[in-house]
């Protein structure tokens, strides 16, 4: 089993995860920063041509990134309290997940059932909830003669058993 | 629509008797429907599994072939011995001297659900013997495939294609090869299965329900747990995931399904110890994680673009995250292969890609007669008609396109391909071909019927009324002046009953006569054209049984290992389960050398007795002599000593007087054929005719130095010979004895010269005696 390998891969995966985080980080703060000090525009003027389309692109590219992220804020701002909810449970499943992966690559993958049993379970109730929350949403037209009560049943019946496998894979 | 449909069924169905005791039973056409379709399904069932009962009431209720009796030998146990103990078995009996962990390298659905079903009947007080429920358990599981593939048909298409799909399946050969009374093997529970598993996740499909999802990931398990070719299911399902992602066809319901499919799925099948954690490292199950992960982008940036409604701003965020996420995806899985993690795919399932494979580097898995590419025969034999109406149900899948006649059409192209890569895999098409051609036979009888039916109806079938079935019916208004369109319909529809007879005449004769032989009693005509059994097989294990030391080793070739474990209950060096291509490799090349070096690779396995298959009396072609080049190209591909070209002549495989002095030689040779030249075969040929190969064999004066013959069955067909343990005193040690003895004899009888007559010569002869005592043990063992 080669587990110095996979743990490789494992810190590999963490890493390019955190730059694309840290990368958006980044453009969100030039974006702010920008915003801020406006009057360093006419500077810009007086750089050379390459220059200037470089930091003409940066500048779209973050009013881009920032035009996104304002419009979806105020778009998710608006759907429903139980939806939200549901959500917030999501990202509590996801983070638990990445922490176990972040584990796993410090200590190792040992007993690796031990290891994919707790990330599966972290990812099956994300999968789940997702599923739940599209059969729940107003906006689905497929889904607008199951009634909600139902919905939830099915997520509580599949937990259990996603939740029994994981115990007798737990070891 | 459907009253219509209803009307049509029940009046082509119902004649005057039957509707006057309808009407007695004062029952409304719905009611009159159902009746019927549940009397047709109940006597499907029944024949699905009366059909496959050919070879119980010919010979007697026994397991067949190879493969079924290891698992009639682990289900024995685990009946006996309970879960614990079978879940945690280590068998010594086979492959000696390594054994095989037998609780961690099988698929235990099979014989899980043969004993759940013996304990149970069992439980209701009725003695049944195990081997009865192990018989039995195929036609059973083909029954209730019969009824799945009903609900499927109902589910794709309607009621009637789901009617003809059960009809058409109960008595397919294809499937019926695998599934007779007495095939006691995987398949038979497997199609079962798999037929399940697409039903239910079509199911899950078309409504989007959580449920269904969980029930496709339970059926998935079983699968997982009954044959390995669940990969056919794990691969199927997400290719037909991308397909309707990339023709736009994906909805909210595809993800539920999916996705509840999947990790449920994937998580009950790490359950099963054989299977273990491939489905996250084996490259053959990496297809199903990468639709997953796509199917999570996908609808994410889907439910982002629904939330934005803006589509500028939408472009640059599709652009960074697809590159993110191809960018990873690509990463991940270059580091994964190029680091071996995750493995690449194995041989089994790579020769089915990729056809020549098996050839040049796995000669074991190119041995196998049923791994072998299928001929057109092979189809026109296991299918018949429905290998006409398969195109027929394409073209009528592709008029009416939805999720599930995308998934049959995919599931029925895919399962094609495979079956003409290898003969084996007809049966996993099997279902595909059924249920296509049922809904092109549906759809064209109800075509048909409607026109008939159109007689008086022509005027208030207006142009307005209806798409679907109003082309029929306005092709009959049109035409209302030409009676040959009635006409037309009703001998199309003679013609359509008459090809469906004709279908189950063939699918009877083809199942009594190719289908239900059980391999291990055979069957001939005798020359008065009399019924003649050979039931050598039977008779040799039995020997071994009630004649040999219980701790005794057998070798033979790795076809009959299961049998002589199971039925002879002794120890043998390799059998069926091919795990370790060395150890196959060895008994190879004992079979194809010289005796004496087979004998130094016999001795070193501790073997007490080989035993050979020959089929020179009889005739019988699957024979040892037959299968030896396999022997051969296997010993061959690991000890380069043994080479092929060795036992041919001129690329010829002989066994005349004109074959290979090696092959003359060999120790399978002599096995075959001691004794075998005082023998006369057949009237008119001289004695050592070999009636399978058609022959005078080469060599026929055979002497067995290390070997002594211990059973040979009454047709010649089984051979057991005993291994000579090794001489007290050796051949060198009798040299030297006599060498002496001769010279004190000559010396003395020089002294004795010197010596007065009569006491001389009675010291010569005291002496002559005691050397001649000191030499006879050698004596007789040269003679």
């Amino acid at each position: 089993m080669p587990s110095p390998v996979g743990r490789w891969l494992q810190v590999k995966a963490c890493g390019l995860v955190q730059k694309s985080s840290s990368l958006a980080k980044v453009l969100l703060f030039s974006a702010v920063d920008q915003a801020a000090t406006r009057r360093s525009q006419p500077e810009a003027v007086h750089c050379t041509n390459t220059q200037k389309i470089e930091k003409m692109g940066r500048s779209t590219a973050t009013k881009d990134a920032q035009a996104l992220f304002r419009t979806l804020h105020s778009a998710y701002a608006a759907t429903p309290t139980n939806l939200k909810i549901i959500d917030l449970y999501i990202v509590f499943a996801v983070v638990t997940a990445v922490i176990q992966v972040v584990y796993m690559a410090i200590v190792g993958s040992f007993p690796f059932n031990s290891f994919l049993s707790g990330l599966l379970s972290c990812v099956g109730t994300a999968v789940l909830a997702v599923c739940l929350r599209i059969q729940v949403n107003k906006e689905n037209k497929e889904f607008k003669d199951l009634p909600p009560e139902r919905a939830f049943a099915d997520f509580v019946l599949c937990n259990v058993v996603l939740h029994l496998v994981i115990m007798n894979f737990l070891g | 629509m459907v009253a219509k449909m209803d009307k049509s069924a029940t009046d082509l169905l119902t004649s005057p008797g039957v509707s006057s005791l309808f009407k007695s039973l004062k029952l409304k056409t719905k009611q009159q429907e159902l009746l019927i379709r549940v009397t047709i399904l109940f006597l499907v069932y029944v024949l699905a599994f009366i059909t496959r009962l050919f070879s119980v009431l010919r010979y007697e209720s026994m397991i067949h072939e190879f493969d079924p009796y290891f698992n009639y030998r682990v289900t024995q146990f685990l009946t006996e011995k309970g879960f614990y103990e079978f879940w945690n078995w280590f068998d010594s009996e086979s492959w000696y001297p390594l054994g095989r962990i037998i609780g961690g390298t099988l698929y235990p659905g099979l014989m899980v659900t043969a004993a759940l079903i013996y304990w149970t009947i069992r439980f209701l007080r009725f003695s049944v013997h195990i081997r009865e429920v192990c018989v039995l358990t195929a036609p059973f599981f083909a029954s209730n495939t019969t009824l799945v593939a009903y609900f499927f048909g109902k589910e794709l298409w309607d009621t009637g294609a789901g009617l003809v799909a059960a009809v058409l399946i109960a008595i397919c050969p294809g499937y019926i090869s695998r599934s007779v009374a007495g095939s006691y093997d995987n398949e038979g529970v497997a199609i079962f299965a798999l037929l399940l598993t697409f039903y239910l996740f079509v199911k899950a499909v078309n409504t989007g329900s959580l449920a269904w999802a969980l029930a496709s990931a339970f059926g998935y398990f079983y699968m997982v747990s009954a044959w390995g070719g669940y990969v056919f299911i794990i691969n199927l399902i997400p290719l037909y995931v991308m397909v309707l992602l990339i023709t736009g066809r994906y909805s909210m319901r595809l993800y539920v399904a999916y996705n509840c499919t999947y990790i449920l799925g994937m998580l009950l099948a790490m359950q099963i110890r054989f299977v273990g954690f491939q489905h996250v490292q084996s490259g053959e199950h990496m297809a199903a994680m990468g639709v997953f992960f796509l199917m999570q982008v996908f609808y994410f940036l889907d439910w982002v673009k629904h939330s934005l409604n803006d589509p500028k701003l939408f472009h640059t965020f599709l652009r960074i995250t697809v590159t993110c996420a191809v960018g990873l995806g690509a990463i991940a899985l270059g580091v994964g292969t190029a680091s071996g993690y995750i493995s690449p795919w194995t041989g089994r399932f790579y020769s089915l890609l990729d056809p020549t494979y098996a050839k040049d580097h796995i000669p074991i898995i190119a041995s196998v007669s049923e791994h072998q590419p299928t001929a057109w025969s092979s189809f026109m034999f296991d299918f018949h008609i429905l290998l006409l109406l398969f195109p027929a149900g394409l073209y009528f899948c592709f008029k009416r396109l939805s999720d599930a006649t995308i998934f049959i059409v995919m599931y029925g192209l895919t399962s094609m391909y495979f079956a003409g890569v290898m003969v084996r895999l007809i049966l996993v098409a099997t279902p595909a071909v059924c249920l296509i051609s049922a809904i092109a036979v549906s759809a064209t009888i109800k075509n048909l019927t409607q026109l008939v039916r159109a007689k008086g109806k022509a005027s208030h079938s207006a142009s307005g009324k209806g798409t679907t079935s109003s082309k029929a019916s306005s092709k009959g208004s049109l035409d209302q002046s030409l009676p040959f369109q009635r006409n037309g319909a009703i001998a199309l529809l003679l013609g359509a009953f008459y090809l469906l007879s004709r279908y189950a005449i063939h699918c009877t004769w083809v199942t009594s006569e190719a289908y239900s032989s059980p391999s291990i009693v055979l069957a001939a005509r005798g020359a008065h054209g009399n019924r003649v059994i050979f039931d050598d097989y039977r008779e040799a294990y039995f020997w071994l049984r009630q004649n040999t030391p219980p701790d005794a080793k057998v070798m033979s070739w790795w076809d009959y290992g299961y049998q002589i474990t199971a039925m002879g209950n002794r120890t043998v060096i390799v059998d069926n389960n091919t795990w370790n291509n060395t150890h196959i490799a060895t008994v190879g090349r004992a079979m194809s050398s010289y005796e004496d070096e087979a004998y130094e690779i016999m001795r070193s396995l501790d073997v007490d007795y080989v035993l050979v298959v020959f089929g020179g009396v009889t005739g019988y072609s699957s024979d040892d002599i037959n299968k030896f080049l396999w022997m051969v190209r296997i010993g061959g591909g690991v000890f380069p000593v043994i080479k092929e070209p060795d036992y041919l002549v001129n690329g010829e495989y002989r066994v005349d007087k004109g074959a290979a002095p090696k092959m003359l030689n060999c120790l399978m040779y002599k096995l075959s054929y001691y004794r075998f030249g005082e023998l006369t075969t057949e009237y008119g040929k001289p004695p050592g005719y070999d009636r399978a190969r058609g022959v005078e064999i080469g060599n026929k004066d055979i002497k067995l130095e290390y070997l002594e013959e211990a059973f040979t069955t009454s047709n010649w067909i089984v051979r057991i010979y005993k291994v000579k343990p090794p001489n007290n005193r050796s051949l060198k040690c009798v040299g030297i004895a006599l060498l002496i003895s001769s010279i004190a004899v000559t010396m003395s009888y020089e002294a004795a010269k010197l010596i007065p007559t009569t006491s001389s010569e009675l010291w010569l002869c005291f002496h002559l005696g005691k050397a001649r005592s000191v030499a006879s043990p050698g004596f007789e063992k040269l003679i």
